[in-house]
């Protein structure tokens, strides 16, 4: 019958075989041994399956597995090699599209964007007061010469928000 | 492991990842047959086991640079042979292509005899290698894996518990615990 003492001295098998039990354990172990049968014929049985694990077949490599192994290790550094390429022509094209398309972005926004200055001569923008809600307005207006009619401080203007006759101060510089 | 090389893995290693290809050769030859019989034990099958060595060494190769001399190279490569071990018996459990024989007891529904239990009654006699390799087969993984880097690669406790992150305690215990497994299994085999 198997009791808690077996089970201990089964628990230090490994070590009692190794020999990296302390010298008290080891004596313990050697004692229970000599008067337990049952648990000597488990150590001795243990013992010969060690030795057996130790002595089982080694398999070997076939005699083609370098061969094969350098095969796959020189299909590798050429599959990184095209990779490295790939990734670089790849990485330029993308720089190259980036840098077309702002181009055309920029081009095309010039030709098209209706408020872009087309020169300071003939554009003005101007600030007043809407009339009789003192709200503050502001309005760009294409000046020409014949707008002109009182001193270089007033102007006289055909605009929806400024009155015929009133005048309005200029807000941003031109030449 | 290498007491009769001259230079040490190690120092092989450290020679490949400067960019001697020569290095690499020499590391083959000397973990080939060894990384075989560790992954075999796992697949029982040779060309598999092959080439899944074929395909460590190809990680070697190419992760070289990410060894570093803080660990041992042995245990460096067992991890990496085990890892890939291990995913591949996943895959082939996904694919469920293996063989009634390849399935282990866990598969069958054998519930290995518990060591813990009464063993009287069971008679402790000597085994034959070809038993031993079954009973093997039919061990629980972590129970498997602990008794072939042990006592059939014959590794260090201290390799072991590098390998599989474990301590060195729980290494020790679970060798014992194995060993006392296939002992058990291996009676069970034979009544």
């Amino acid at each position: 019958m198997q009791n808690n003492e077996c089970i201990y001295i089964c628990e230090q098998f490994t070590e009692y075989n190794d020999g990296s039990l302390s010298t008290e354990i080891k004596s313990k172990v050697d004692t229970h041994l000599a008067s337990c049968t049952p648990c000597a014929q488990r150590f001795h049985a243990l013992s010969d399956m060690i030795n057996k694990l130790h002595q089982l077949p080694a398999l070997k490599t076939t005699t083609d597995f370098n061969a094969n192994l350098m095969a796959q290790v020189e299909k590798l550094n050429n599959e990184s090699i095209w990779q490295k390429i790939y990734q670089s022509s790849y990485t330029r094209v993308a720089g190259y599209a980036i840098a077309a398309g702002l181009v055309v972005a920029i081009g095309i926004n010039m030709i098209i964007d209706p408020i872009a200055p087309r020169g300071p001569q003939n554009i003005q923008r101007f600030a007043g007061e809407e009339k009789g809600t003192g709200a503050p307005v502001e309005s760009i207006v294409e000046v020409t010469d014949s707008a002109f009619s009182g001193g270089a401080d007033s102007l006289q203007l055909e605009n929806p928000i400024i009155p015929k006759g009133e005048s309005m101060h200029l807000v941003s510089d031109s030449k | 492991m290498n007491e009769n090389n001259t230079v040490t893995d190690e120092q092989l290693i450290a020679n490949f990842q400067n960019g001697d290809e020569h290095a690499f050769v020499e590391l083959v030859d000397r973990y080939k047959d060894r990384l075989v019989n560790f992954v075999y034990r796992f697949l029982h099958d040779m060309t598999d086991a092959e080439d899944l060595v074929q395909e460590t060494f190809l990680k070697v190769y190419k992760n070289k640079h990410a060894y570093k001399e803080i660990a041992k190279f042995s245990t460096w490569i067992y991890t990496i042979a085990g890892n890939l071990a291990r995913s591949e018996l996943r895959k082939r459990k996904r694919r469920k292509t293996y063989t009634m024989s390849e399935l282990s007891f866990e598969d069958n529904e054998f519930t290995p005899v518990d060591t813990d239990k009464d063993t009287e009654g069971i008679v402790f006699n000597t085994y034959a290698g070809e038993e031993i390799m079954k009973a093997i087969r039919n061990l629980q993984e972590p129970f498997k894996t602990i008794i072939i880097l042990r006592d059939i690669q014959e590794l260090s406790y201290e390799d072991i518990s590098t390998i599989l992150d474990i301590p060195m305690g729980t290494v020790k215990s679970r060798v014992n615990r194995a060993r006392l497994k296939l002992q058990d299994t291996l009676s069970y085999l034979k009544e």
